[in-house]
């Protein structure tokens, strides 16, 4: 299909260490079919010399992508999916609704032969681990799953639809919960990871909560400021002054003292800003 | 028939070939047990169909394992004449056999001097003891 034109905000980033570019992207709500046939055009027209590309985006509409080998037939399962408009990925994994997330695409042009195949653990890891480290830094106590539902030869079939009710080692888990999951596509023309950042429940999946639900009471001001890496180390400062320690929230039961208001756009923000701040260590890792 | 690594040929990107005596216009593709290997858990095998046609360098099929999808490239030209359709349903056994019992498909070969440009034995394994 011939991509419509989107106005995306794009920019480069200089990377460490090697001659390579990386290219930030932050495009607009877009169709189910134009965010996957973007990611599909970035893959397939990749080359050596082309540049990493981080991409963050949402959808004009909930929608449902399918992992690359699931059946659609399989949603009906699931009471309200089977109404989403639908897409499929080139990636691997479970299903997700497309509604109160934020998707990101990473993509790696291959500059050796094609000898490798299967996933690339240290990707999922450099970049849920980098989301990890600053959900922290924001008062989450966020880690990596390091458990698994888990997909095997004899067992697919038994997993879960969606991929926010599986589990696998490298998930992003507050508390019991999933809050980022990505999978992954190998071709000779590079590596394509996608990912998605749970921020609220939607109504088409309400066993699913995001980070809004697992927020404890924070100053949204603070929280606007702490996206921007220099006001971090303000927030933390104010938390401390005002008792609003980790000890205090959990005294207070929390996670889940009160919801945060912040609107996904500061999510996108969140997330480039995370993302873009590793492109250089992403750029010059062994994508084995 | 017996397949031996030893006796095979390879692709760089671990899918390997073997052309028996008995039927020399014939190839057996499957993928290495260094590949099965790196792709751990198997949950999921797209196969050529027969008939189809394909191309030595490009893909054929597409496996996946940890939420990640990987090509399958044939190491031979030509027209799929068999695929191992048990396969996709017993993918665990690519781990005990990928060789014998774990051949995926099998190609009518339109030009056989296509196996002289593929890895012997020892210069794959030499690629994958230093990957």
């Amino acid at each position: 299909m011939s991509l419509p034109f989107v106005p995306e905000t794009k920019f480069g980033v200089p990377l460490a260490g090697g001659p390579r570019e990386g290219v930030v992207r932050i495009d607009p709500p877009l169709s189910g079919e134009t965010n996957m046939a973007i990611d599909e055009a970035l893959l397939r027209d990749a080359t050596p010399e082309s540049p990493i590309v981080l991409r963050v985006y949402q959808w004009e509409q909930p929608t449902l992508s399918l992992g690359h080998f699931q059946s659609w037939e399989d949603c009906r399962t699931i009471p309200g999916l089977s109404d989403l408009p639908w897409v499929r990925r080139k990636t691997g994994g479970g299903a997700i609704v497309h509604d109160q997330e934020i998707t990101y695409s990473i993509l790696i042009p291959e500059t050796r032969n094609k000898t490798s195949k299967g996933h690339s653990e240290l990707l999922y890891r450099a970049i849920h681990g980098s989301v990890v480290e600053n959900l922290k830094k924001l008062g989450w106590d966020a880690k990596l799953s390091e458990t698994c539902t888990c997909s095997t030869a004899t067992n697919q079939k038994e997993e879960p639809f969606l991929c926010f009710s599986r589990r696998s080692p490298v998930d992003l888990i507050i508390g019991t919960h999933k809050i980022l999951g990505s999978a992954q596509r190998r071709t000779s023309a590079g590596l394509l990871q996608h990912g998605s950042l749970l921020i609220h429940q939607s109504p088409t999946t309400p066993k699913l909560i995001g980070l809004s639900e697992l927020t404890r009471y924070i100053p949204s001001k603070f929280v606007q400021e702490a996206f921007h890496t220099d006001s971090i180390s303000n927030y933390n400062q104010h938390m401390r002054e005002t008792g609003l320690t980790d000890a205090f929230f959990n005294s207070a039961g929390a996670p889940s003292v009160a919801r945060a208001s912040l609107d996904r756009n500061a999510w996108a923000d969140f997330l480039v800003g995370v993302l873009k701040s590793r492109l250089s260590e992403i750029a010059n890792c062994q994508w084995r | 028939m017996s397949i031996i690594p030893e006796e095979l040929r390879y692709l760089e990107s671990h899918e390997w070939v073997h052309v028996s005596n008995e039927t020399p216009g014939i190839a057996t593709v499957g993928i290495s047990a260094f590949a099965v290997a790196e792709l751990t858990d198997l949950v999921f095998m797209a196969l050529p169909k027969v008939g189809q046609s394909v191309s030595a360098g490009h893909e054929f099929g597409e496996v996946e394992s940890v939420k990640a999808v990987s090509p399958m490239y044939s190491p031979v030209s030509g027209t799929v004449v068999e695929i191992h359709s048990e396969l996709v349903n017993n993918l665990e056994s690519l781990s005990v056999d990928p060789y014998e019992g774990g051949w995926i498909m099998k190609v009518q070969m339109s030009d056989p001097s296509e196996l002289a440009r593929l890895l012997d034995w020892t210069t794959y394994k030499h690629q994958c003891d230093n990957a």
